[in-house]
């Protein structure tokens, strides 16, 4: 793989590759194939693996397989049992089809506000920058909501970015 | 390969030394090269704009780039060709959790680690770039004027940079810069009147080849994942809202009432704007929720989410606009019949 990229990144940095080599990398199906390997796109296509990983049963499986602990009470086996027919996991399944539309789109994962001072540009109005995750946003930026409680401003959150979502699913499946 | 980048240095080259004594650069048909036409003038600002829109649809190529907003870098990859006489494009994030999406034949599909893949009936074309290259330049010009900046130097290309300006205050002006041999764009800043570049896409590396990646044609013969039916709108499908503003070039291209899936189904009225650059949608609901601020505002880089409450109604405008535009739109929101 390390001497596939180097030869891409040769391609892309330097047009002057010669030709046999460009056509080796494209013509060469073990090449292809590991490369592809790297993309989920190609697995889900060939329908080698299940593109949903749900490694819980596996993780489940795995603990099963351990010699008890004493001190462990075991609890897993309920855990599995009713894992299977609950209702709620085939819920939420079906929310995330939708959910992802959204973010391959590019759509915002909003996690916390933070207030800018009111300037020209926007006329005045207060501000609130998202601030996606991973950003490093202080907690000191909760402040700019209080009186409002935080289960409050989490239903906003999720409402807003139901919303930010909904606005790239109507755009994507326009006629 | 040698012989064709010697060409395209002579091309270059040749160009360099004639453009500005007057002369104009097409894309040619067959060779997909630009070629000097003697007898023609300089092309004008809307004319690179135009050869951009058709390589960008016509040409194969793949690029490599990152969108910077509000001090965010997200490197991206777009691999675009053409498959049996239709357009393919595949999409991913570098970064991060595996995310991908293939668009081929009126269907796009997503790809995103830990979650089932899908598809989309869309024949709408949303990555990267698309925005400025399916826009009517000609209609356009009611609202921006169109300027050449100068040229440059953008992934290694020499380039050519046009300036979208906008003629009033209620959208966002862009600069295009274009490959002067492909035509393809290379870098697209948003531009807020205070001309603060409020979102950037850069390409980093552009490869534009004369057939299509062997890869993204394997891609398109295989069975794509399960095609996702958005659920229908209600029956008595217009709003019961209307706009009664809209900014010069923006018109409403769909008005329905739907729920939202991704959020407790709740119901909608909803307005869909299009100016041919951008888009916005009106939500009108139920308030759900009492703000401390009678109004709120939030903004990543061009994008704008506005909230407004009136009564026991909420009014969110989002879509890629200035402040003041989405402010003006949601105060100009109506209710037209009532039949509750």
């Amino acid at each position: 793989m390390t001497e596939i990229n180097e030869q891409l990144s040769s391609l892309i940095d330097n047009e002057n590759v010669e030709s046999k080599s460009l056509d080796a990398l494209i013509h060469d199906k073990e090449q292809q194939d590991v490369f592809s390997r790297y993309h989920l796109i190609g697995d889900v296509m060939r329908n080698e693996t299940a593109l949903n990983i749900d490694i819980s049963e596996l993780v489940m499986a795995e603990i099963a397989q351990q010699p008890s602990l004493a001190t462990v009470t075991p609890i897993t086996a309920t855990v599995v049992s009713e894992k299977s027919d609950n209702n709620v996991v085939s819920f939420m399944k079906r929310f995330g089809q939708y959910a992802i539309a959204a973010s391959v789109a590019g759509v915002v994962v909003m996690t916390s506000f933070i207030t800018s001072q009111p300037t020209l540009e926007n006329n005045g109005i207060e501000v609130l920058n998202t601030v996606p995750f991973g950003g490093g946003v202080s907690p000191v930026s909760l402040q700019a909501n209080k009186g409002q409680s935080k289960q409050a401003l989490q239903d906003r959150h999720e409402r807003l970015e139901a919303l930010l979502k909904d606005h790239q699913l109507q755009l994507q499946v326009q006629p | 390969m040698n012989r064709h980048s010697l060409f395209s240095t002579i091309v270059a080259s040749v160009l360099l030394l004639l453009t500005p004594l007057g002369n104009a650069i097409e894309v040619d048909g067959n060779s997909k090269e630009l070629v000097v036409k003697e007898e023609s003038t300089i092309p004008s600002a809307i004319e690179y704009l135009q050869l951009m829109q058709k390589s960008y649809q016509i040409e194969n190529y793949e690029i490599l780039y990152l969108s910077s907003l509000q001090k965010q870098l997200e490197p991206m990859q777009l691999i675009h060709g053409i498959v049996d006489g239709e357009e393919a494009s595949y999409f991913r994030y570098l970064n991060g959790v595996i995310r991908e999406s293939l668009q081929y034949a009126g269907k796009i599909s997503y790809f995103e680690q830990g979650r089932p893949a899908y598809t989309i009936e869309s024949g709408q074309n949303r990555s990267v770039f698309a925005n400025i290259a399916n826009f009517d330049y000609v209609k356009g010009k009611q609202s921006y004027d169109y300027v050449i900046l100068g040229k440059g130097r953008i992934a290694g290309k020499q380039s050519i940079a046009i300036r979208m300006i906008s003629k009033d205050d209620y959208r966002y002006s862009y600069v295009v810069w274009c490959d002067l041999q492909s035509a393809l764009p290379l870098r697209l800043d948003t531009i807020n009147k205070s001309n603060v570049v409020v979102e950037q896409i850069m390409v980093m590396s552009l490869n534009v080849s004369e057939s299509s990646n062997p890869w993204l044609a394997k891609l398109t013969t295989n069975a794509l994942p399960e095609t996702v039916h958005i659920p229908e709108s209600t029956t008595d499908n217009s709003s019961q809202w209307k706009t009664t503003w809209l900014p010069t070039g923006f018109s409403v291209i769909k008005d329905d009432q739907h729920r939202l899936v991704m959020h407790e189904n709740e119901p909608v009225s909803y307005i869909l704007l299009d100016d041919g650059i951008v888009n916005v949608s009106i939500y009108i609901s139920e308030k759900k929720l009492t703000l401390e601020e009678p109004q709120k505002l939030i903004r990543r880089g061009a994008t704008v989410l506005y909230t407004e409450h009136r009564g026991e109604v909420e009014i969110n405008v989002v879509g890629d606009i200035p402040v003041a535009t989405a402010q003006r739109l949601a105060e100009s929101i109506k209710l037209v019949t009532d039949d509750h």
